[in-house]
């Protein structure tokens, strides 16, 4: 999750490496709590997620999202 | 005290090390959430177990039979599997993934699904793809284009890759606005 970009930036990145018709869509606000349930998360770094994230964020600290595009087809 | 995960070897490496250390994948819980039961149920109940992505680019990619797809962070196969069964005995679904246990993980889970002629799993990195240009017609992932420190580079070998006209159906997070320092420079937070 560190790593995740804004949606914003996202598409500005396919963009930039030569995608067309990008589309982004299907979004699905993602808790805390859900980010528990996976393994890779530490109890350490989910514990540091509810100490320094704003409370009325913990329900929505990231977005889930499916980004669509196409390679341009060759001239 | 965070250590500081700048460089984007080190984050590779921690990503790396990360997923080829858990023992589980998030399962049920989150899989339930991702894929219809319908889904669920053309997968072995393993690979459901290790369940680790945040969306669904399979039900996104409107694939067809015959076509070439690249699951891009294959990890135990799910999304691999769904793929080979949407393009059919004549198309072929290729899963990419840094970690070797995890396509052993997911090669058994091919073969208890059916569809082990029609996969492939091979070792590799997002931003060094060891395919030849043009060899795709759709690549997906799943949560996994996050977890890369060089992104850009990743999209350029994704676009190599594919075919012209090819396409892409991605399932990633997204972050508005900043976390907090501590939280960005943690290692489990940047492979969670």
């Amino acid at each position: 999750m560190a790593g995740a970009l804004a949606e914003r930036v996202f598409a500005e990145k396919l963009g930039r490496a030569g995608f067309v018709d990008v589309w982004v869509g299907g979004h699905r606000p993602t808790s805390i709590d859900e980010a528990s349930l996976y393994p890779l998360f530490t109890d350490d770094v989910i514990r540091l997620m509810r100490r320094t994230i704003p409370k009325e964020r913990h329900d929505h600290v990231a977005t889930a999202v499916i980004v669509k595009a196409r390679k341009p087809e060759a001239r | 005290m965070a250590k500081d995960l700048m460089f984007q070897d080190e984050i590779k490496d921690s990503v790396k090390e990360a997923y080829g250390s858990i023992s589980a994948g998030a399962g049920q819980a989150v899989a339930s959430k991702l894929y219809s039961e319908q889904e669920l149920a053309e997968l072995p109940p393993g690979a459901v177990d290790w369940a680790l992505g945040v969306g669904n680019p399979v039900r996104f990619a409107f694939l067809e039979a015959g076509e070439v797809v690249l699951d891009i962070g294959s990890g135990a196969g799910i999304d691999t599997i769904l793929a080979a069964r949407r393009v059919g005995p004549e198309g072929r679904a290729i899963g990419l993934d840094i970690v070797p246990e995890m396509s052993e993980r997911a090669r058994a889970h091919a073969t208890q699904a059916g569809v082990a002629e029609r996969t492939e799993f091979i070792e590799g990195e997002m931003e060094r793809i060891p395919l030849p240009d043009a060899s795709v017609d759709v690549a997906i992932s799943n949560g996994v284009l996050n977890l890369s420190a060089r992104k850009s580079r990743a999209l350029a070998e994704i676009l190599r890759v594919l075919r012209p006209g090819g396409r892409i159906s991605l399932a990633d997070l997204t972050v508005e606005g900043e976390l907090p320092p501590e939280i960005a420079n943690d290692q489990s937070a940047w492979a969670g």
